[in-house]
């Protein structure tokens, strides 16, 4: 009951915002809640059922986007015949660099072992390099105003969306099989660790995804607004609804765009239901309220929770690539840990830890805030500063820090359910 | 999982943002800061206790009354599970009385925080964690005199003399000591207080049978000051033997008490606790 | 000849950069392990409580100088520190007393504050940029060089330069005092002693008569100001930009969890590997080496490891290394 009271005023808030501002504002809330809703559903999957603190999300979320990049934008022929293959050869050299380490410091012992090690370690990288850099440096020649980069497979863009989950899960079981495996978890900052360094990757990298200079332009699963304004048939049909035919146009990519966000929220979310009260759900649930009996009755919790936190940052990469894609450009100079990691971190308080549709609730209404409070704050402060002189310097400055409300709003969102509602606003049970 | 959402951690065991080294697990159920005035009867005493932990759960003391005069020594025996940390604890206020109360000195102390408790004369020595690790010993000894305003060095050197090899090893981490020495540290922290009474936890926990007799001795020369000592302890046949007074527990309620002596000599006691 | 200006490249580029950067790292590292060996948790306002006590640092600055106060060849802001400690203090405590305080009283699990931390970052963060705005500003004034580089090679007639900035000075030399006062006070005095007790075991601590929320008071004090220092440091050797403090906490945590979490020692010597790491790994290498090998093998590149952009990485990756090793850090961490 609860639920769906709070569902529908979370709903009521967006239909609200149709009607007082525009049904394209009202929209664009919509999706990108959909797709916030779909990252809580990955860092509740961690916290809420296994009480993995991940505080990377925006390194996964970063990876799905890459994703987009790689499956959908044609490839560059002139950069790979440049140096795609040494770039790929180079990687398989570093790959095979730390392998090798791996496989000298586990077969030998003694001084052998350490420097040994350290040997195959800057061999390898010497080698690596020298085959990396000159082919990094003739493809990021390759006309750099435009390309500069290997370009992607050319395939459809919606291959992206588990793809990007397959690359973030890659990635989590690399950090997980570290950071669990070692005598206590150290998961918090090897997350915080790694979700920079995918950020400084993705900067710098420019063969990869050009870097800073952003890919744009992306293949669409939806429509262009321009063809659907030049299609006689939708013009008249929009014209049917009395609307012109570049709102409708806009509206119904945004629509089009919602649907399938909605479909893939949906389709995680029953999964994630099913897992929940599955018996794998209730051996999750079993181990993090208590993790001595758990293991005392032979439960592998390293493995289990490896697994959860490969699940749910595949989760997060799904969600990171149908951003990009509906941003329809990838801009790594956009990822802030305060966007893209703790504010998911408050959707998932808000909407109650542990519960799925807790997590669902607070990315909508999360998300809604995050979005509504610079022009809620902006009313608020030209009441405050209605009495003052017009071009005072205070007024200017508590104009310009409008802004920046959202963070201290966010703050205080999370304090005030944090101490009156702990459990969330949809509590586990 | 806790009733306290606050305390529910989702088994989160993330070393890189937690640290449940040291952390508190005391639970005070006094509030009061002083004493009431009570009426006369022993030194220290728990009258007809019953209580358990938590102010719905089950009862573990029945009606339990332990008691200790000036300078003398009673000791708390039983079998495992009879209470008997449990009693201690509730002398100490760490346990929700529902009935009966605690007096010291002709005052009634049933209200007061363990922390007031100190400050009126208890010196308690849990059973475990009862040092500073990461400290040195002498470190451990002035901790043990925190709340003390005047010159702590006399104390210090009673303690010292007391356990010599305390001395010895002031300047030491009180974590690298061992078991027998630990202990002395423990109650040397204690005693930093000056305390009327001092409580034992087990203080032979652990350790072995010649270190045991020459705790017992040291405990002996404690209350030969003029301080009374309440112990609960395991070892109940040696216990006895330099008890003033003892106490056998059995679920919770008091089953047998009198002298050290009487019990050791009591039939039913020695068939029942001391193995014949 | 070559050897000398070898070296005197080696710590103009690394030695000197690097030493300053880590004890800006290692104050705040302390800070970090303070919070986690007294209140148990990881502080991830930290960074931006930083930012906060630096910012009043910096607004007393502009306000001296538009006074005309000045100390001469010293940056105004050394003058500033006091007032930055104070409102990081004042800020530090009332969160405390209304946010903190609450959970204490509940024993709430560590994790549970860490949460806390998180929305108390995220105001710490809103009400920075909203009070002096998200840009970066340089608020070092004074003289910039001890020696400057052209002096350092007519003094001694090397090819290389030795420039020595007045702000790496006064890093160095108030992170020592500030380090050592600590420690005096954290081993000698009475309540330093208590707060060591407190950090080794909580129960013990209590029925000894101390009283926690003194302690928790006393080390909330000493963290502003720490923070405080370590972010005026770190502006007046740099900028000041609240977006970098916020990012400062990865190579911080990094620094207090190499060293051993809890263990002030350990802050310290996890501030400088974390710092000597990240410039030397970060740094073209050509120009050292070249004076230090014969001329035939000299490099062709830069011998550069890693581009500048990836210091995160760094630190990153000199943890998991340390941490796969010595678990518990460098320095046993937990208590104080």
């Amino acid at each position: 009951m609860r639920t769906v009271l709070l569902f529908a005023a979370v709903a009521g808030l967006i239909l609200g915002t149709g009607f007082l501002q525009s049904w394209n504002s009202a929209l664009l809330i919509l999706n990108m809640g959909l797709i916030s809703a779909v990252m809580a559903l990955g860092v509740n999957l961690q916290w809420g059922l296994a009480g993995l603190f991940n505080v990377g999300v925006m390194g996964f979320v970063a990876l799905g986007g890459l994703a987009v990049v790689l499956i959908s934008m044609p490839p560059v022929g002139t950069a790979w015949q440049a140096g795609g293959g040494s770039i790929l050869l180079g990687l398989v050299l570093g790959a095979a660099t730390i392998v090798a380490a791996v496989l000298v410091w586990s077969r030998t012992s003694g001084k052998l072992r350490g420097w040994g090690t350290a040997a195959v370690l800057l061999i390898g990288l010497v080698v690596y390099r020298m085959v990396l850099d000159p082919a990094v440096e003739s493809v990021e020649a390759v006309d750099p105003a435009l390309t500069g980069y290997l370009g992607g497979l050319g395939l459809p863009v919606l291959l992206a969306w588990p793809v990007g989950g397959l690359l973030a899960a890659g990635a989590a079981y690399v950090i997980g099989k570290t950071a669990l495996g070692l005598r206590s978890d150290y998961l918090a900052i090897a997350t915080l660790g790694i979700a920079e360094i995918v950020i400084a990757i993705l900067k710098n990298e420019d063969w990869l995804a050009r870097g800073v200079k952003n890919v744009i332009g992306l293949p669409r699963p939806v429509p262009y607004e321009v063809d659907l304004q030049n299609d006689p048939a939708f013009v008249e049909r929009a014209a049917g609804f009395r609307m012109d035919a570049t709102t409708a146009s806009t509206i119904y990519v945004k629509i089009e765009y919602g649907l399938l966000f909605a479909a893939v929220l949906i389709l995680l979310l029953v999964l994630a239901q099913l897992a929940l009260n599955s018996p794998w759900g209730r051996m999750m649930r079993a181990i993090r309220d208590n993790e001595t009996a758990a293991r005392a009755m032979g439960k592998d919790v390293t493995a289990r929770h490896l697994q959860v936190f490969i699940l749910g940052s595949a989760i997060c990469g799904v969600a990171g690539a149908m951003m990009t894609t509906l941003d329809g450009q990838l801009t790594p100079g956009s990822y802030q840990p305060l966007r893209y990691t703790f504010l998911i971190w408050v959707m998932v308080i808000v909407g109650g830890s542990g519960n799925n549709l807790g997590a669902v609730l607070g990315g909508f209404l999360i998300w809604f805030l995050w979005v509504q409070v610079e022009p809620m704050g902006q009313l608020l402060m030209s009441v405050i500063t209605a009495g003052m002189a017009d071009g005072s310097w205070l007024k200017a400055h508590l104009m310009d820090s409008v802004q920046h409300m959202r963070l201290l709003t966010m703050g205080v969102i999370l304090l005030l359910v944090l101490r009156l509602n702990p459990r969330g606003l949809l509590p586990e049970r | 999982m806790s009733d306290n959402p606050y305390q529910d951690d989702r088994g989160n065991k993330d070393r890189s943002i937690t640290n449940p080294h040291g952390q508190g697990t005391l639970t005070a159920t006094g509030t009061q800061d002083h004493p009431m005035p009570g009426h006369d009867g022993p030194f220290l005493i728990g009258e007809n206790m019953t209580g358990g932990y938590g102010k719905s759960g089950p009862d573990i003391l029945h009606d339990c009354t332990i008691a200790v005069e000036r300078g003398e020594i009673a000791v708390i025996v039983g079998p495992n599970g009879a209470g008997k940390s449990t009693a201690m604890k509730a002398v100490f206020g760490m346990l929700d009385l529902r009935e009966g109360r605690v007096m010291l000195d002709g005052q009634d102390i049933t209200q007061l925080t363990p922390q007031a408790r100190v400050r009126h004369g208890m010196g308690f020595v849990p059973q475990t964690s009862n040092i500073f690790t990461s400290m040195t010993v002498e470190e451990n000894l002035e901790m043990g005199a925190f709340i003390r305003e005047d010159d702590f060095r006399t104390t210090m050197e009673q303690v010292y003399e007391l356990f010599p090899i305390l001395r010895e090893k002031r300047h030491q981490a009180a974590g690298e000591l061992s078991g027998g020495q630990r202990q002395q540290v423990a109650v040397g922290r204690a005693l930093m207080t000056q305390p009327k009474v001092l409580m034992l936890d087990e203080p032979t926990a652990g350790v072995s049978p010649i270190v045991m007799d020459e705790l017992f001795d040291r405990i002996i020369e404690v209350a030969r000051t003029g301080i009374s000592i309440l112990m609960v302890e395991q070892n109940a046949r040696q216990a006895l033997e330099i008890a003033d007074k003892g106490y056998v527990l059995v679920q919770g309620a008091n089953g047998y008490s009198g002298t050290g002596k009487d019990l050791l000599a009591d039939p039913d006691v020695r068939r029942s606790f001391l193995g014949g | 000849m070559d050897f000398l200006n070898g070296l005197v490249a080696l710590a103009n580029f690394v030695l000197i950069p690097a030493i300053a950067y880590g004890s800006q790292l290692a104050l705040g590292a302390l800070g970090v392990t303070l919070i986690y060996g007294i209140l148990r948790f990881s502080n991830f306002a930290h960074g931006d409580t930083m930012a906060v006590g630096t910012m009043f640092a910096v607004l007393t600055t502009w306000g001296l100088q538009a006074m005309g106060v000045s100390l001469g060849p010293f940056p105004t802001a050394l003058l500033a520190i006091p007032f930055g400690i104070l409102g990081a203090t004042a800020l530090v405590l009332l969160t405390d007393r209304y946010v903190y305080k609450f959970y204490r009283a509940q024993k709430a699990k560590p994790v549970i504050l860490v949460i806390v931390s998180m929305g108390v970052m995220f105001i710490y963060n809103g009400l920075t940029r909203i009070i002096i705005g998200p840009d970066d500003y340089r608020f070092a004034d004074g003289e910039r060089f001890v020696i400057s580089a052209r002096t350092f090679r007519d003094m001694t007639g090397l090819e290389e330069g030795l420039a020595l900035r007045t702000t790496q000075v006064i890093t160095v030399v108030t992170a020592v005092v500030v380090v050592a006062a600590l420690f005096w006070f954290l081993n000698k005095t009475r309540t330093g002693k208590s707060m060591r007790a407190f950090s080794d075991n909580e129960d013990l601590a209590l029925l000894s008569g101390i009283n926690p929320e003194r302690v928790v008071l006393v080390t909330w004090l000493i963290v502003a100001s720490l923070a405080t220092v370590a972010g005026v440091l770190y502006g007046l050797d740099k900028s000041f930009k609240a977006f970098t403090y916020f990012q400062l906490l990865l190579p911080i945590f990094a620094a207090a969890i190499v060293g051993g979490l809890g263990n002030p020692l350990g802050a310290i010597a996890g501030g400088f590997v974390i710092a000597f790491s990240e410039v030397g790994i970060t740094y073209a290498w050509k120009k050292v080496l070249t004076y230090f090998m014969p001329p035939a093998l000299e490099p062709d590149g830069l011998v550069q490891i890693l581009s500048t952009e990836y210091k995160f990485a760094v630190s990153f990756v000199i943890l998991v290394i340390v941490l796969l090793f010595r678990p518990t850090g460098l320095f046993r961490g937990k208590s104080l």
